[in-house]
């Protein structure tokens, strides 16, 4: 057993174990854990079967030419590839992220470092809540009206508006969640020491609750770019790339998978799920990466692994 | 080298030297500066969510002046004689996520309590990756995979589950007559209960990962099992953050389009028979938006609205509960 | 032998082989101009200036309309017209045209007096551009025929009839032997223009006896089981035996299943052909605005639930090149588009609408 504790609110592993007890205790624990471990287990089910099925299918069409090429101008078509719609959901999640999430942090910093409890806060608070339970459809509505009337074109950025719409309430609520996490004495050693409100944020808040944070924003990325309804109102549609945000209708993989896969014919079919394949790769690898930068900023800032 | 015979309380070469006239502390101006983009992301975020709260209440002006509150709540959706009301809708969509609940958080808090107490440390990335390959898969893949692939084994299982408990009373209602088809409430709740897991699971294994190390000590050095830490040390640290959890996911399972609207269904039909077709809210928007016109336009997206107060409603019941447990706790409340 | 004779022979040996390819080559020419210039005939109209037009709204034009976009792009390559997939519906097209969002719209039916007040963009045009047959599809084991009249149809479809050797199947189908298989309606579980025109014609043509009215969307009797769009609809027709369902004729075709004949206003029993639609749409007036109705035709060959579906376009355009696109599109889809509309399950325009919608196409950029 250690002598001196190494701070009194550090999280992580202890040196002491658990006990395993006797009888009916032990019996307790045990089925605990084993309950535990099951948890773990059924949740692979899904997902292993759900990427398998994906795969499978998704497979038979994909390759790079499938990722380059235009997209056909009839489902019945045999040929054509899903390049465009890469391009977009690439170009639109982008585009919402870049909206929501910088947004989304700093919303959550203010609510959990400076607003606090004032009516103001609790305001924006309660409107973040309310709003995670809004349909996805609803906020491409929202968009509809608001921006692509005035306007009178559907754009790659209308979709990303009524995307990051959706993510910025889940990424306000995570990110001040995770906050609140960070522990107070680490912020009151570092006002201590003579440090502003504001770097005690930058280099001892944040560093400590940015995995968290990031794991909530990745997640709302992950969900935006596999969103359909938001974008049926704002992008219209189009055959060919269409790198640019603000000018020409635009297309996504996720609405040409709900296009194709209903389809009777069975070459839109192997291309919904080729498009399917594409998409859970872009998200995975993007949402790895994340992580894995994430996990380098931290060990560097915080010293500790 | 400062001799030790210098005065104790003689200022350091490196101490910040004193203020003269009105100056300003260093560093004060950029305090400034970020405690105003803060505040000033607070108000932005607050437009935005306002706004839309104000178009959706707006645009659905028309049903609730065309129903009237009593009309609203009613159980018949009838778009051929242009009577709208959302009481069914309403009842189907809380079934549909309190399946989804009872099936997503237990796994969740399984899942978080796997990777920060028993899995081994080496584990721990490799576990959040398959996490996030979950949350990677898009809406519409889950609702067409469940279309496809399981809808015809449910189906059977439903059967079996009918003919089993059809006969106990409170139950067989509950597990009336299934689906044909496989496409019913539980199918519903199943795909929604998969699809919010790893939103719950990433904010409570945070949670879960941020618990003092002294209080989790403080129960081991009496002797505690694994389980009785986690019970002891480990929930009470958690509770509130894991009912934030699980609001943010109960927004996100009633909230769910397209995944719903392809395996719930599709009867309006008042109905709490767990086994047999219904229709969520945001599902009927989904379905019916398409073709809609005048009045039901209105009533779809006043379902909107619907849910931004069953939402509020949740989320106040949910604190409630949580503050009155805590009283009993005798922690703050 | 003499070589000069020799040589003399092969001489003209060689020119008449170099004649007879010439010959060919010059037919190989000529055929390959004719076929060539079928399009190219069409291609002989000015290339216009690049434009894009958007348009959205019915599902069930979208293979006619799609086909048509990729022959339009080889005709005027730098006009660019787009389509989403799915179309996103009948109300959505409507709305969205109706915004100026999208410079033309497609659209199952008019719009309701209520709404036309909404449209933005001015005076706009109703063009019909195709046809074709809601068939009524099932899987019935050991049937491969099946004759239906409109009062059996709305009593299948209400639940009234729920074993397929009812005798009111029987009295219409003698020397068929049915199965006392039980009938599983299956239905659309979203809104659509396709739901509409057949409820539409079970109300005319049924009477009395359809009680479920007419919709976008009905009140499905309980059982009925729910498909997303047209595929979704013949998916479950074919995997469940007893099943009737209805379904748009090119996906019925496509998915291969089984449709019946359903007697028409004179009383014959027609199949859903192509030309059985375009017959209905003989049987009925084209109004001086486009409007048509070809339900429950009275032409004695018509197929009766044969579906409208109309081109929403304006008369003026903000841009004088959208303008002269919208209006080569909707001259294409009536024109040289038509011919390749059987082929995809779609049944043309009768030749007198196409002349009386040319006329009025003039209107647009005037």
């Amino acid at each position: 057993m250690s002598a001196v504790p190494t701070t009194v609110a550090a999280p992580g592993a202890s040196i002491l174990r658990p006990r395993r007890g006797t009888g009916a205790r032990r019996f307790r624990s045990g089925l605990a854990t084993t309950l535990i471990v099951l948890a773990f287990v059924v949740a692979l089910v899904p997902l292993v079967a759900v990427v398998w099925y994906v795969t499978k299918q998704g497979l038979k069409v994909f390759s790079w030419t499938f990722l380059t090429t235009d997209l056909p101008f009839s489902t019945r078509s045999v040929e054509g590839g899903m390049g465009p719609a890469v391009v977009g959901t690439i170009v639109i999640t982008l585009g919402a992220t870049a909206m929501a999430v910088p947004l989304g942090v700093l919303g959550g910093i203010y609510l959990n470092e400076y607003g606090g409890r004032s009516r103001f806060a609790s305001l924006v608070r309660f409107l973040s809540e309310v709003l995670t339970g809004v349909p996805s459809i609803v906020m491409g509505l929202f968009v509809y009206t608001f921006w692509v009337l005035r306007v009178k074109e559907q754009t790659g950025f209308a979709g990303a508006l009524a995307l990051a719409c959706l993510m910025l309430p889940v990424v306000i609520r995570t990110s001040e969640e995770m906050l609140r996490l960070v522990p107070h004495e680490l912020r009151e050693g570092s006002l201590a020491l003579g440090s502003r409100q504001s770097r005690t944020i930058r280099t001892v808040v944040l560093p400590h609750a940015a995995p968290g944070i990031v794991s909530g924003s990745l997640l709302a990325v992950a969900r935006a770019a596999g969103e359909t309804a938001p974008l049926l109102f704002t992008i219209g549609a189009i055959q060919t790339a269409n790198w640019s945000l603000f000018s020409g209708t635009n297309t996504a993989l996720s609405t040409q998978i709900f296009g194709n896969a209903n389809s009777p014919f069975l070459p839109a079919q192997d291309r919904a799920f080729g498009a399917a394949f594409t998409l859970i790769l872009i998200v995975f690898v993007a949402t790895a990466l994340a992580r894995v930068v994430t996990i380098l900023y931290t060990r560097r800032t915080s010293g500790a692994s | 080298m400062t001799s030790l015979l210098e005065p104790p309380n003689q200022v350091s070469p490196d101490a910040p030297r004193p203020l003269v006239g009105g100056e300003r502390p260093p560093g004060f101006i950029a305090d400034r500066a970020f405690r105003i983009v803060a505040v000033a992301a607070g108000v932005l975020v607050l437009l935005v969510l306002a706004l839309i709260v104000y178009a959706t209440v707006s645009k659905s002006a028309d049903w609730f002046s065309s129903e009237g509150v009593g009309g609203v709540l009613s159980t018949t959706w009838e778009p051929s004689t242009g009577h709208f009301g959302a009481g069914a809708l309403i009842l189907m969509t809380l079934i549909v996520a309190a399946v989804a609940l009872v099936i997503a958080v237990p796994i969740s808090i399984g899942i978080a309590l796997f990777v920060t107490e028993i899995a081994p440390r080496r584990a721990r990335l490799p576990i959040v990756f398959v996490i996030d390959l979950l949350a990677a898969i898009p809406s519409v893949v889950f609702g067409l995979w469940m279309l496809r692939q399981l809808a015809g084994p449910l189906a059977d299982v439903y059967g079996s589950v009918h003919d089993a408990v059809g006969g106990v009373p409170l139950l067989g209602d509950l597990f009336g007559d299934p689906s044909a088809s496989g496409l019913a409430l539980m199918t519903a709740g199943l795909v929604v209960g998969i699809m919010i897991t790893p939103i719950i699971t990433a904010i409570t294994r945070e949670i879960f990962a941020t618990t003092p190390v002294a209080q989790k000590e403080a129960t081991l050095a009496m002797g505690a099992t694994r389980w009785e830490m986690i019970r002891g040390a480990m929930f009470p640290h958690a509770r509130s953050g894991v009912v934030a959890a699980v609001i943010i996911g109960f927004g996100r399972a009633v909230g769910e389009t397209i995944a719903v609207a392809l395996v719930v269904g599709s009867s309006q039909k008042l109905s709490a028979n767990l086994l047999g077709p219904g229709d969520t809210m945001a599902g009927i928007i989904a379905n019916q938006f398409g073709e809609a016109a005048g009045v039901q336009r209105s009533a779809l997206i006043g379902l909107g609205v619907v849910l931004l107060v069953l939402t509020i409603v949740v989320g106040a019941f949910a604190r409630w509960v949580i503050r009155r447990s805590n009283r009993r706790m005798g922690l703050a409340a | 032998m003499n070589p000069t004779i020799h040589q003399e022979a092969r001489q003209s040996m060689q020119r008449h082989r170099f004649a007879r390819i010439a010959a060919a080559a010059v037919a190989a020419v000529g055929v390959l101009t004719a076929v060539g210039a079928a399009p190219a005939g069409a291609a002989k109209a000015k290339p216009l200036a690049a434009a894009t037009i958007n348009g959205s709204g019915a599902t069930f034009p979208q293979g006619y309309y799609d086909a048509c976009r990729e022959t339009f792009k080889k005709e005027q390559p730098n006009l660019t017209v787009n389509y989403p997939n799915p179309g996103g519906g009948s109300g959505k097209g409507r709305q969205e045209f109706a915004d100026q969002v999208t410079q033309w719209g497609a659209s199952d039916a008019p719009y309701p007096a209520a709404d036309l007040a909404k449209v933005k963009g001015g005076s706009f045009l109703y063009i019909p551009t195709v046809t074709a047959p809601i068939t009524v599809s099932f899987n019935v084991s050991g049937v491969k025929k099946l004759n239906l009249d409109a009062a059996t149809i709305a009593k299948l479809f209400q639940g009234d009839i729920t074993a397929w050797n009812d005798p009111a199947i029987a009295a219409l189908n003698k020397g068929v032997k049915l199965p006392a298989t039980k009938v599983t309606i299956a239905r659309r579980s979203d809104s659509s223009g396709t739901t509409q025109n057949f409820t539409g014609y079970l109300t005319k043509a049924a009477g009395s006896v359809w009680k479920l009215g007419t919709g976008s969307t009905v009140t499905w009797p309980e059982g009925s089981q729910g498909g997303a769009g047209n595929p979704g609809v013949s998916a479950i027709i074919k995997a469940t035996d007893g099943a009737v369902g209805y379904v748009d004729f090119s996906d019925a075709v496509a998915t291969g299943l089984t449709y019946a004949s359903v007697s028409n206003s004179t009383g014959k029993y027609i199949a859903p052909t192509v030309a059985a639609a375009t017959a209905a749409l003989e049987g009925v007036t084209l109004s001086a605005d486009g409007l048509y109705d070809p339900l429950n035709s009275p032409n004695a060959k018509a197929y009766p639930i044969t579906a409208p579906t109309w081109l929403l376009v304006y008369t003026k355009y903000a841009d004088a090149n959208v303008s002269a696109a919208v209006k080569a599109w909707a001259e294409h889809l009536i024109g040289d588009c038509q011919a390749t509309a059987a082929s995809i399950d779609y049944a043309k325009l009768p030749k007198a609408w196409v002349t009386q919608t040319k006329a009025r196409l003039a209107q647009i950029g005037s």
